[in-house]
């Protein structure tokens, strides 16, 4: 025994020293959130960058001045999936952040988790209101009726053509397609095949935005029943939509063209800016984009097709605010959210950037002299937001695999479709109770 | 043929099977450290470009004016350093414990150890983050750094098995001599398994280094973030900033790249078995 | 900790000295595995029981949720997806931990010849590793891309086309397989250092002996390595098993092209922290435990007959 303790000793002095040295580099503890000055300091969460980062600094530095007794703190999260997993961990532990932004889409599935804030009725007291803004920014802040995010931008989806390419095999690059039937004509002209392999494309319905939403709701179908709150993704219309993706898929052999939509990052490797594709889907978050990887692409947006070449529609989604369940300071981060979704907040947050969710913020911005910005925003009061159902993400991804499988020759149209209803509507009985 | 003639074709045969081999395996340097001089427009351009033109040299001293790079590199350094002492004081002691002493409940132990490691992280995240919650070390860096005094499971294993290699002859004669089982280790087992826990503080070093999960759960404070969280600041939907994102990618592995290349030669003259036989 | 040993009886009646030698040796070695019995209980096995009690519930992160008995593992074999990810998680393992210890090996032995430069070289293979994730999956874009990737170009000069790589449903894997074996620069680190151990007098014994050098690998290098392929085979089959940031990260968290890239781990992921169905994570991590816990104890079993210890 005596042995052991000559040994013990050593071991025990390591241990004592490690933990000394750890606590001595770990000192940097956490702000109070008070200090005794009455001034209260709100700490918020963001994943922005650059000029998105810029303007929010603005907004932080008019409503500080407005509100000297609250103090903003903002720090950087990581933005995808990551911050979900952050201020996930943050909300189970306990400790979450005042103010986090958040996207729209995931407020339904955070709000039935009973994770947010029920912003109502401080949004009532503050005058903040539906009309306000665009319907659908509204309503998918809100869940069951109440509001629990505060809507801060917003973008949709068009028609992106080459106006080059579209001269060039003698198409009118001022008439780009408005029916499915021009679409697929304009596509085929565009497209050139050498051999197996494809040297440009003209267009491929689910490549890049082409979700099926973009089609279902362009095809005049509903993915959801507004009454009972069922999905319909079996709706006859969206069942219509994916058999015209498969039709399509089809024709140009769809082996050929999976090369085109590979998973691996199709964002940033984009065949529309290299000139391998003529027409796309996209959103105007990719007008940046363009601007920078190549600034003199000769392009234009328009509409998307729709089967009678009227009735446009798009689809929205984009940012929002909202309170964390358990949030310390519940009064004075709303006071910002109040700020910020105002048209003072709204028009510095999204200057020369973001589409704003307030129409006469754009309308301020310019945006609707602008050739391509214009086309994003008169689209806006008729697009649509995907359902608020505490199961979107399994929706999502139900649908993009129903998708993939229909158009790959893997069960029809209206067998996946039937499936993905029967799946998401069984996931949601749950929350019935 | 005269044994140096052959001598002379085995080297150059051997020359020439590892530089085809390292041509496959530094493309993906060339490419980063290629990428991180590029301009935006090139970065993706069709077909794909080698070269840089022009080179944008600009773009190192963009990327560390765009993110706190310097305060991020202290805070990945000091995290990094200590975690990495931790794993070298606790995981040769119980890897030893393992290999050499014998005593009760040893094998049940080293099951567990084994066992620990198959649950993957993902579920036992959130317990852990809890756990740290409840004792207060979330947005600290206590989370990063102390479980590393108390061992890592898959080191142990490793380490295990290297002392398992080392002849029991030393530790009798050593024991005879009158020394205590923790000289022993000290003194001899630990020095002969030198190459070993240099390759084990080298992996520990890496994974401090470059590890995303941990430092974005537990770290709340951005003067507290690591390079690996700057990263993340170059990426965003309307078009990522690559050619800064690589810039800080190839600063941020130059100093392990320098380590290993200082540390490999430790890795083959290990040891030295002159007089002992196993 | 002295407790613990102080509880051990023997059973035999033995003499007061060989007993307190008994005691001794279980006080010192307890003393030495002790900080990995505190770190163990601590941070291992405390997340570890709240995942199994979180298994028969449906705990949902944000919310505690209800006891439900065995439903998430009923429900899981019911689950499709839930096939098909363990089917792609095999795939994977099968193919990947044999050629990665092939391959380990090799590079190992190559980088382990006497020649000069070799420093630059062991760096070039450890490179690889050190390059960060995010810009891994681009990269892998830009060379493996079916249509405007590096790879595909250089084989339309020779007129060869292509497969569609991460594209194709039946290419995925093959490439993901690819892909990973580019990142070995760790396990052949471990390699040299199992290499570097062998004494060089075994080598002068061969020689003597005229074994040339195939006879010298099979009878001196590999079975003196034994003890780190045992090591490599047992981690690198934990690893394959939780294979998930290469896969997510390439496929956004999709598992595209058909799922052919949803791995275990992924799905897991997804249903834990996308779906918030936590508990049903937790059933299947336990599942996912059970399979590797009897994969590691075959190893184990079989190991006795192939891994030879220098110590003993």
């Amino acid at each position: 025994m005596r042995k052991s303790k000559k040994f013990a000793f050593p071991i025990l002095a390591c241990f004592l020293a490690m933990l000394l040295l750890v606590t001595a580099c770990s000192t940097k503890g956490r702000a109070s959130d008070q200090d005794g000055k009455g001034i209260t300091t709100v700490t918020m969460w963001h994943g922005l960058t650059s000029i998105d980062l810029d303007n929010m600094n603005k907004v932080v530095k008019a409503f500080e001045e407005k509100n000297p007794t609250i103090k903003m703190k903002l720090v950087y999260t990581e933005s995808s999936e990551g911050s979900d997993q952050k201020l996930l961990t943050a909300v189970a532990g306990g400790n979450p952040p005042d103010v986090a932004l958040f996207d729209r889409f995931k407020v339904g599935t955070w709000a039935a988790q009973g994770s947010l804030t029920d912003l109502s009725s401080m949004a009532a007291e503050s005058g903040i209101t539906k009309e306000l803004y665009y319907p659908f920014a509204w309503d998918e802040s809100s869940y069951q009726g109440k509001l629990y995010a505060m809507p801060m931008d917003t973008d949709s989806r068009l028609l992106f053509y080459n106006k080059d390419h579209f001269k060039e095999v003698g198409l009118d690059p001022n008439n780009p397609p408005k029916t499915i039937a021009e679409l697929e004509a304009a596509a085929e002209k565009l497209t050139i095949k050498d051999g197996k392999r494809f040297k440009r494309i003209g267009f491929i319905p689910w490549y890049s935005q082409g979700w099926l939403y973009t089609w279902g709701w362009a095809f005049r179908g509903e993915f959801q029943d507004p009454a009972t709150g069922k999905i319909t993704a079996n709706d006859p219309k969206v069942v219509e939509a994916l058999q015209w993706m498969t039709d399509f898929g089809k024709k140009y052999n769809v082996e050929d063209i999976a090369g085109f939509t590979s998973a691996a990052g199709s964002e940033e490797m984009d065949p529309f800016i290299s000139g391998q594709i003529s027409m796309k889907i996209s959103g105007n978050f990719t007008v940046k984009g363009i601007e920078k990887f190549k600034p003199d692409l000769n392009y234009g947006v328009a509409p998307i097709p729709t089967p009678t070449g009227t009735n446009f529609t798009t689809w929205s989604g984009g940012g929002s605010a909202i309170i964390p369940k358990g949030a310390k300071n519940v009064a004075a981060a709303w006071k910002f959210l109040e700020f910020l979704g105002k048209e003072e907040g709204q028009t510095l947050l999204n200057a020369d950037s973001q589409i704003s969710v307030i129409d006469s913020v754009n309308d301020k911005y310019g945006y609707k002299d602008d050739p391509i910005m214009k086309e994003f925003i008169n689209i806006l009061p008729n697009s649509h937001n995907r359902p608020v159902i505490p199961e979107g993400q399994l929706l999502w991804n139900e649908l993009a695999s129903a998708t993939e499988k229909a158009t790959r020759g893997n069960g029809t149209p209206k067998e996946n479709l039937d499936k993905v209803t029967e799946t998401v509507n069984k996931a949601l009985e749950k929350y019935d109770k | 043929m005269n044994p140096i003639a052959i001598k002379r074709i085995n080297r150059s045969l051997a020359y020439l099977c590892l530089i085809v081999a390292s041509a496959f395996f530094i493309i993906p340097f060339i490419w980063l450290l290629s990428t991180s001089l590029k301009p935006l427009t090139q970065v993706f351009a069709y077909p794909p470009e080698w070269i840089p033109h022009p080179f944008l040299w600009s773009n190192y001293s963009r990327a560390v004016e765009y993110i706190h790079f310097w305060t991020y590199l202290e805070n990945t350094a000091i995290i990094t350093i200590v975690s990495t002492l931790g794993v070298i004081i606790s995981c040769p002691l119980v890897a030893y414990s393992f290999a050499k002493l014998e005593y009760r409940g040893r094998g049940i132990l080293f099951f567990v150890t084994l066992a620990v490691m198959m649950i993957p992280g993902q579920v036992t995240m959130i317990p852990l983050f809890l756990l740290f919650t409840k004792l207060g070390w979330v947005g600290t860096s206590l989370p990063l750094i102390v479980p590393q005094f108390f061992g890592v499971p898959i080191y142990i294993f490793l380490l295990r098995q290297f002392f398992l290699g080392l002849p029991d002859a030393l530790r009798e004669a050593a024991r005879l001599d009158g020394a205590s089982e923790f000289r022993i280790y000290l003194q001899i087992m630990f020095p002969l398994a030198k190459s070993a826990v240099l390759a084990v503080a080298l992996f520990q070093f890496m994974g401090s280094w470059t590890d995303f999960m941990g430092p974005l759960l537990y770290l709340t404070n951005e003067a507290s973030y690591t390079v690996s969280l700057g990263l993340q600041q170059f990426q965003s939907q309307k078009g990522s900033e690559w050619g800064l994102l690589m810039a800080v990618s190839t600063l941020m592995t130059l100093p392990i790249i320098v380590l290993f290349f200082f540390l490999q030669k430790t890795f083959i003259s290990g040891i030295t078995f002159s007089g002992i036989k196993g | 900790m002295a407790k613990l040993a102080d509880s051990v009886r023997v059973n035999t009646i033995p003499s007061a000295r060989k007993q307190r030698a008994l005691r001794k040796t279980n006080v010192i070695g307890w003393l030495f595995a002790s900080p990995w019995a505190i770190g163990l209980l601590c941070f291992y096995a405390i997340p570890m029981l709240m995942s199994i009690y979180f298994s028969f519930t449906t705990y949902s992160i944000l919310q505690p949720g209800e006891f439900v008995g065995m439903s998430n593992y009923i429900d899981l074999f019911h689950d499709p997806l839930f096939w098909k990810s363990i089917y792609n998680t095999i795939y994977f393992t099968v193919f990947f931990v044999p050629l990665s210890i092939f391959f380990g090996v090799a590079l190992a032995m190559m980088l382990n010849m006497k020649v000069k430069g070799m420093a630059v070289f062991r760096t070039i293979f450890f490179l690889p590793t050190l390059v960060p994730q995010v810009a891994l999956a681009v990269l892998w874009m830009w060379l493996l891309h079916p249509n405007f990737g590096l790879v595909n170009g250089m084989l339309a000069h020779f007129g060869i086309d292509g497969p569609p790589w991460l594209g194709g449903e039946a290419w995925s894997k093959p490439s993901l397989i690819l892909m990973s074996l580019w990142g070995i620069g760790q396990a052949v680190v471990i390699y040299l250092a199992g290499l570097g151990d062998i004494p060089d007098e075994y080598y002068e014994a061969a020689q003597i002996d005229g074994a040339n050098w195939f006879q010298k690998t099979r009878k001196v290098t590999i079975p003196l390595l034994t003890p780190v392929i045992f090591y490599n085979l047992v981690m690198g089959m934990i690893g394959a098993f939780q294979q998930f940031t290469l896969p997510y990260t390439l496929t956004k968290g999709q598992g595209t092209p058909a799922n052919s890239m949803t791995f275990y781990v992924m799905y897991l992921y997804e249903n834990g922290f996308r779906y918030f169905k936590m508990g049903y994570a937790s059933a299947m991590a336990w599942i996912l435990f059970i399979i590797v816990m009897a994969l590691t104890g075959i190893v184990f079993i079989t190991s006795k007959r192939w891994v030879h210890y220098q110590g003993k």
